[in-house]
């Protein structure tokens, strides 16, 4: 266990520099509610008027939509975005010197930082059953849900960590984060269902890591990945963790090398 | 006065002749942004043909016509986001000792704002009438140019209001972004998919259904679902925008005698 102290304390540290950001917590609360708010009344008009697709019923789509919601609460959270600012103002050589796994050591920050925001779940979550009814899955589609859910925020947090990875190179990443972020929030199953993509690019899009961040557990909590194929589905987002972590290691090893080359 | 606005946007074009770079990265940024939103909202649309008895081509031209008009908001009158900030830095207080109106020496400090996101309205917007089969004449032409500014001055007015009250509380940040991101997810779908006390902020309160859903209505000659209004409020628009940033304009300039007022 004592190996694993100083990590623990990084993630106490984020949460607590995190939590001191009160207004703002309740303010995503507040925005949430409103979102919630405007994706039943979309959604709502748009079954109304129309014949609904794929067997997909309004109250799956609602869950869907809903659950997606809550689920950004914790995605979003950019645990990462540290080694860009540590790049920017040095900080990164001091953190290279001590003695720990500094990939690690950022990874406890964002779980700190994480778990602030996941304290906003429950919250959220009342205030969403006040304005929409959620299907509730049986147990151990839940618990599956919570694996798969798990899984999609690793592959999140690599797919994060490459892309600040690579201010290593150019500081000028931020504009290149929020491209891949608006595309991966559409590719990602955070918006609408993947299924709703049309012809060949419907499939294709299943076949990207960011599949495995949202779409995967939600297609599970609302059932349309029934328990025969919960192994399969869960394998694909194992293995984008793997690869999302070993390309994040290639990265980070050739990044240490430059700041070590940079700084001699 | 008008000769040194002229300066500023001379200068302004010459470094975005500087910054090439800077100007197509922001470009691309754009791009994306509006892309992925319309996206999304084809995708939908493909599988839910009508909105409230909107369709695909009418849902675009609605898009575009806030996008215009948000887009000529954020390249004339971006700076007054900047507002809350200059204040609690202490530079608002440069303003007092020039010889200019405050709010024009805001609107005039420097910040590379490329008009990039302007541009790109134009072309989606001239883009979407097509689509959208508006029928199109001199007099439509003029209308939507009229509409553009009136959303613009509706936007000014709204945002301006908010940068104001930061002259008697520091903490408007998160009122702001409020309030932005209630723009951007609210205006995207016509009025009419609401329920009714949210149609009535959106149109009587915080007006943004007078940037695009009811001169829309009016351009593409549909019945308003949401009050059972005429379609001619929607050339209501500019005179909306008049309103709305006088009245900010005014709320400024008490909020500047108060600022001076404690400062002495």
């Amino acid at each position: 266990m004592t190996a694993l102290a100083p990590y623990i304390e990084y993630a106490r540290k984020a949460f607590a520099r995190e939590a001191t950001y009160r207004i703002e917590l309740l303010a995503e609360i507040g925005s949430l509610a409103l979102r919630v708010y405007l994706l039943r009344a979309l959604w709502t008009a748009l079954y109304t008027h129309n014949i609904a697709p794929m067997g997909l019923p309004l109250h799956s789509m609602i869950t869907y939509a809903t659950v997606a919601m809550l689920m950004s609460l914790v995605l979003e959270v950019d645990g990462t975005r540290v080694i860009r600012e540590k790049l920017r103002e040095g900080g990164i050589a001091v953190d290279l010197m001590k003695p720990i796994v500094v990939p690690f050591a950022y990874f406890s920050d964002g779980v700190g930082q994480t778990l602030v925001h996941a304290l906003a779940i429950l919250p959220s979550l009342l205030i969403s059953l006040m304005l929409v009814h959620i299907d509730v899955p049986s147990a151990a589609t839940l618990v599956v849900f919570f694996f798969s859910f798990a899984l999609g925020y690793g592959v999140n947090f690599f797919v994060n960590f490459l892309l600040n990875g690579v201010a290593f190179w150019t500081l000028e990443t931020f504009g290149l984060q929020l491209i891949v972020r608006w595309i991966s929030d559409l590719l990602s199953g955070q918006i609408l269902p993947l299924a709703f993509f049309p012809g060949w690019f419907g499939r294709a899009v299943f076949a990207l890591p960011f599949a495995a961040i949202y779409s995967t557990p939600l297609l599970v909590f609302i059932g349309i990945i029934p328990p025969r194929q919960w192994v399969t589905a869960l394998a694909v987002q194992a293995a984008w963790l793997v690869v999302t972590a070993a390309a994040s290691y290639l990265l980070w090893r050739a990044a240490a090398r430059r700041v070590v080359v940079q700084g001699g | 006065m008008l000769a040194a606005y002229l300066q500023y946007w001379k200068i302004n074009l010459l470094t975005m002749a500087e910054y090439r770079a800077d100007f197509f990265m922001w470009l691309g940024f754009t791009i994306v942004y509006h892309g992925t939103a319309l996206a999304a909202l084809a995708v939908t649309m493909m599988r839910f043909p009508s909105m409230n008895g909107w369709s695909l081509r009418e849902m675009f031209f609605l898009y575009a016509l806030w996008m215009a008009a948000h887009e000529l908001h954020n390249a004339l009158f971006y700076n007054v986001m900047y507002v809350p900030e200059y204040i609690r830095e202490g530079r608002f207080d440069r303003f007092f000792v020039r010889p200019f109106d405050t709010l024009f020496q805001v609107l005039t400090v420097p910040s590379r704002t490329f008009p990039d996101g302007f541009i790109l309205g134009v072309v989606t917007l001239a883009i979407a009438t097509g689509v959208a089969h508006v029928h199109l004449s001199l007099q439509t032409v003029l209308v939507i140019a009229a509409v553009v500014c009136g959303g613009a001055g509706i936007d000014l007015g709204i945002s301006l209001f908010v940068a104001s009250l930061s002259f008697w509380t520091i903490r408007v940040d998160t009122l702001r972004w409020a309030v932005m991101s209630l723009e951007q997810d609210f205006t995207r779908y016509p009025i009419s998919i609401y329920t009714r006390a949210v149609r009535v902020v959106l149109a009587y309160i915080l007006p943004f259904a007078f940037m695009n859903y009811f001169p829309a209505s009016y351009l593409l000659g549909k019945h308003d679902a949401a009050f059972g209004l005429s379609p001619q409020v929607g050339l209501l628009t500019p005179l909306i925008g008049l309103l709305w940033s006088g009245c900010s304009y005014l709320f400024w300039r008490i909020g500047i005698n108060r600022y001076q007022g404690t400062g002495s």
